[in-house]
């Protein structure tokens, strides 16, 4: 596997490309909303790499190995020696099918030598934890499955997925890798830090917490935010963000990031369920132990992979744009503890989305995760 | 260099490497906003927690107060309940022990232990049953093995059995035990002092087998014996039903009332007792009738041995309350299995015997025969046909006229009741009076005789009386006196006239108020006369306790006048006897010249008999007075 970054920014258009652009296979992009909303850069990779799967979304800022930014296109391009690959994409036209999208993906992209899915989202308009659920029961378990939703900064406005088309709203696409060359390692840990008393879900409605311990969810975040910070509502929310878990079963606990507030029904929609009758508790967010976090996730990915490879790596990071709103310029802090687990050496691009999608580190059974940093790396044994 | 600040410079430098100041300080800025902004945020977070989880305190610390309070007042409603389940324990009237899973005491009440007399010091909670059991064999409450009692007891309670049982202690109480396994091993045990119900049980099932009066066996008891003793008799033994009852019982009751009635009753069951053997049942089957049933009979010639005994024991005299009564009884004799070989038949043939027995005039034994039906029903058909001649207005007076001897001439006629049967013709007195007695009819049929002899009577000349004979139940009944008093003044004859006859068996039996209502006619004038003297006990106390007008010599020694110098010398004395207490003697059954010279010679005063002339009819009588009276008169 080769694998090189294109970087495209304003003021110079993409940095140059140079040799065998032509052969490679894939082409993965992260772009701010606006930068890529035109479809001109999509052309103009499309007219870089003819041969290639493009592959790209809307984001809450870019990683480009140690550097977080918000202006710039961070594109890879990768070639394959051994690795078969295979896109596909469906269009979103009622969120609450999202089990269905997915099953939808899944089977076009299943068989025997699958190795490894990919997968882009929009942001806003899914139900993230379905379209992973749908995925995974027709791949299985085994098939280790990644990715992330698309971002719109802080904004939480329209969010934007391409595949070998124009980055569009709606749109969710996954790629395949097949073979046995492949080899993919991931990893996904938080950080977050549990925090005040443990509260109960008094009422909730799918994805949609109204009540915990008989008090308007809205109201607890608001008194939490300040008076000035709630006025960045939803997005603020992410800055404490909120873990669910039923008391019987300590290990279903995850963390659930806001996606919309109703002032109206003080209501919060998150984006995975809530069930009534689990525990909550707020989490806040320490920068050390934040980046810590991010370094463990790095860990577990660079030892999911194996020690046979003998090519290039590339790992695409995928962390909480709750995470970059907490840390601010010190999210570089994260970006940097993941380089130095995986070495400056590695690619690392990625992008902070509005969900990450990643095996548990424990059950091994992939879900949609929240308020994480996860790391897919690939490489290709000989 | 911090790396944030290194970061920054990076960001700030352009492409020449020229630092852009402006640039730089806005990121600067920008970070120092964003440090202000988490500090702020942390602050508040830190202390709206603190708040929070101070609330959160204070609610857990309410709610250890309510729920101290709360199990403060559960744990005194606890010891409510306890010392109010203690009080319930301590004044059950039952004892109660409840045990665990080892067969280890949990609990016992007081009276548990006042029960089987334990000292209170011995007992306590975790000593095995087994010890618990030792202890009573020492005390004495329990005879047995104590290993064995308890080994039983387990296995029974292992198995989840409840069980129950009597313990029948040494000192003579019976506790009734009742245990219930518990859920989780162990049970509960109470027990009862059910001596008095015992023997109350026992009392009541006694009684529904006995006769109260007498303690005998019932006719309940009566019939299992004889089940049991006719099973031995399908072995090839033999056994006798005698069917006893005491003849003229009800005039025992009537004149004396009946206490006096049951404490004869008592006395007879005793004596009965006294003549049976050990495997004999005496069953009193009600009234004053008695069954025997006599086990180990070799032949009939046991049984009548037995009936010989216990005729003989009823006979002798009963002193009951200073009167002296003497009462006979009729038995009837059924064998088996000559006379049958189930118990109602044999009943039933008893019964017959026990008729047969009445109707051949009390007093006696009979063995069923196989023609006493036949003879039962005929002596039924006599009492339907006497009921139905008294309404019908079959009998008649006759009457036989008595002759005194000095004077020679009739003084007295004595009134003789027949019966003309419309099939059967004349029948005997002998053989109706004792039905007219058994069937309760004597009485009417004594004032019928006694008011027509007084209306003939009336007729006849003013120096004849009329004697009429007094049965031993006229005498008892309480209508006597005021029947005597009605035909004297219905006929207008005056008592002087009127004479009645007794005979010794009448003042044998219930003498006392025999004598008083003896005493009252005789204050009106009314004479009375002892009838058929010498043929019952012929005591001379009799003659001294009554001041009798007349002594009627019976017939038998009439009969034997001059053939026997016996006869002769008692009819003799008796007149002499007579004479010198001032009372008048009649010879009964003189049917010759011979023997009327005789008992003249003897010192009799009058005579009666067919010598001088048979019974006769009114009309007849009154020709035979006329003739005399025309004698007379041309004599004169």
């Amino acid at each position: 596997m080769r694998v090189r970054q294109i970087v495209w920014n304003k003021r110079s258009g993409w940095t140059a490309a140079s040799g065998e652009s032509d052969a490679a296979q894939l082409v993965l992009y992260f772009g701010g909303r606006d930068a890529l909303a035109c479809g001109a850069r999509y052309e103009e990779l499309r007219n870089m790499f003819p041969a290639a799967h493009i592959m790209g979304c809307s984001t809450g800022g870019q990683i480009n190995n140690d550097d977080v930014s918000d202006d710039e296109i961070v594109a890879a391009v990768a070639s394959f020696d051994a690795t078969r690959l295979q896109l596909s994409r469906q269009e979103i036209t009622d969120p609450r099918r999202s089990r269905d999208y997915g099953e939808a993906i899944g089977r076009a992209l299943n068989a025997n030598d699958l190795a490894g899915v990919f997968v882009l989202s929009d942001g806003l308009n899914v139900n993230g934890s379905e379209l992973v659920a749908g995925i995974s029961k027709i791949i299985g378990s085994d098939v280790p499955l990644t990715g992330g939703l698309a971002g719109d900064g802080a904004n939480f406005k329209e969010t934007l997925v391409g595949a070998d088309c124009a980055p569009r709203a709606r749109m969710i696409a996954g790629i395949g890798f097949y073979g046995s060359a492949i080899r993919v390692g991931h990893g996904s840990a938080g950080g977050w830090d549990l925090f005040g008393p443990r509260r109960h879900v008094t009422k909730s409605n799918g994805n949609v917490l109204f009540e915990l311990d008989g008090e308007p969810a809205l109201d607890l975040y608001e008194r939490y935010l300040g008076p000035e910070e709630s006025k960045g509502l939803p997005g603020s929310a992410l800055l404490f963000p909120i873990q669910v878990y039923d008391l019987q079963r300590p290990d279903s606990a995850v963390v659930r990031t806001v996606l919309a507030v109703d002032r109206e029904t003080r209501s919060m929609t998150f984006a995975g369920d809530i069930p009534q009758g689990w525990s909550a508790q707020l989490m806040r967010g320490n920068l050390d132990r934040l980046a810590a976090g991010a370094a463990d996730a790095a860990r577990q990915a660079r030892g999911g992979l194996g020690a046979d490879d003998s090519g290039q790596r590339f790992s695409i990071l995928v962390s909480c744009i709750g995470r970059r709103l907490l840390m601010g310029q010190r999210a570089i802090d994260e970006v940097e503890a993941v380089g130095g687990e995986l070495g400056r050496d590695s690619l690392r691009l990625g992008f902070y989305s509005y969900g990450e999608i990643s095996p548990h580190e424990k059950s091994g059974q992939c879900e949609l995760h929240n308020q994480t940093m996860t790391v897919t790396t690939l490489a290709e044994v000989a | 260099m911090y790396k944030l600040l290194a970061q920054q410079i990076v960001k700030a430098t352009d492409e020449s490497g020229s630092l852009d100041l402006d640039k730089f300080s806005k990121l600067v800025i920008a970070a120092y906003e964003e440090f202000d902004r988490d500090r702020r945020r942390t602050d508040r977070s830190m202390s709206l927690m603190i708040e929070e989880l101070d609330a959160v305190q204070r609610n857990l610390e309410q709610t250890v107060i309510e729920r101290t309070k709360e199990l403060r007042s559960r744990e005194s409603e606890l010891q409510a309940q306890n010392m109010r389940i203690d009080a319930a324990l301590s004044n059950m009237s039952q004892g109660l022990a409840m045990y665990d899973a080892d067969a280890r005491l949990v609990i016992c009440n007081q009276r548990f232990i006042s029960m089987y007399r334990y000292a209170p010091a011995e007992i306590r909670p975790g000593m095995p049953l087994r010890e618990l059991i030792r202890l009573r064999v020492k005390n004495g409450t329990f005879c047995g093995n104590p290993d064995d009692y308890a080994d039983d007891l387990y296995a029974k309670i292992k198995i989840g059995q409840a069980t129950g049982q009597f313990a029948e202690l040494e000192d003579g109480r019976t506790i009734s035990i009742a245990r219930q396994p518990m859920p989780g091993g162990g049970w509960v045990a109470t027990h009862e002092d059910v001596t008095e119900r015992r023997q109350a049980e026992m009392r009541i099932a006694h009684m529904a087998r006995h006769d109260a009066l007498t303690d005998l066996p019932n006719r309940v008891l009566l019939r299992e014996r004889l089940g049991e003793a006719l099973a031995h008799v399908e072995r090839g033994q033999r056994l006798a039903v005698l069917y006893l009852d005491l003849d003229l019982f009800k005039n025992v009751n009537d004149s004396l009332g009946h206490p006096t009635g049951d404490e004869l009753l008592r006395i007879v069951a005793d004596r009965l007792r006294g003549c049976v053997g050990e495997t004999d049942t005496i069953s009193r089957v009600g009234g004053d009738e008695f069954f025997i049933i006599q086990t180990d009979v070799g032949g009939a010639s046991d049984a009548e041995r037995l009936a010989r005994r216990v005729a003989e024991a009823i006979r002798a005299p009963y002193d009951l309350h200073g009167h002296s009564i003497v009462i006979d009884a009729s038995i009837g004799i059924a064998l088996a299995p000559t006379d049958g070989s189930d118990a109602n038949e044999l009943l039933k043939n008893a019964d017959m015997a026990l008729y047969g027995a009445k109707a051949d005039g009390r007093g006696v034994y009979r063995f069923f025969e196989p023609n006493m039906d036949a003879r039962m029903k005929e002596r039924r058909a006599l009492e339907v046909a006497l009921r139905r001649a008294f309404e019908n207005g079959e009998f008649e007076l006759y009457y036989q006229p008595v002759l005194n001897l000095d004077r020679d001439e009739v003084r007295c006629c004595e009134a003789l009741l027949r019966w003309h049967h419309p099939e059967r013709g004349m029948v005997s007195p002998v053989e109706f009076i004792p039905v007219a007695e058994e069937i309760g009819l004597i009485v009417a049929l004594g004032e019928w005789v006694i008011r027509w002899a007084c209306e003939d009577a009336a007729k006849w000349p003013d120096d004849i009386c009329v004697a009429v004979n007094l049965s031993p139940t006229q005498l008892t009944s309480k209508g006597l006196l005021p029947a005597v008093l009605g035909a004297l003044a219905s006929s207008r004859l005056p008592p002087h006239r009127l004479e009645l006859e007794i005979t010794e068996a009448v003042l044998m039996q219930n003498s006392e108020v025999t004598l008083r209502t003896l005493h009252q006619l005789r204050e009106l004038g009314i004479r009375i006369s002892m009838d058929d003297f010498g043929t019952g006990y012929s005591s001379l106390s009799y003659l001294r306790s009554f001041p009798f007008d007349k002594i009627k010599i019976d017939r038998c020694f009439i009969k034997g006048l001059g053939d026997s110098s016996e006869a002769d010398a008692i009819v003799h004395a008796v007149a002499g006897l007579a004479e010198s207490l001032g009372m008048t003697t009649t010879a009964e059954g003189v049917e010759t010249r011979r023997q009327l010279d005789l008992v003249r010679d003897l010192g009799c005063t009058d005579v009666q008999g067919f010598f001088y002339s048979p019974p006769v009819p009114v009309r007849e009588l009154t020709k035979i007075l006329a003739e005399k009276a025309g004698r007379k008169t041309a004599a004169a």
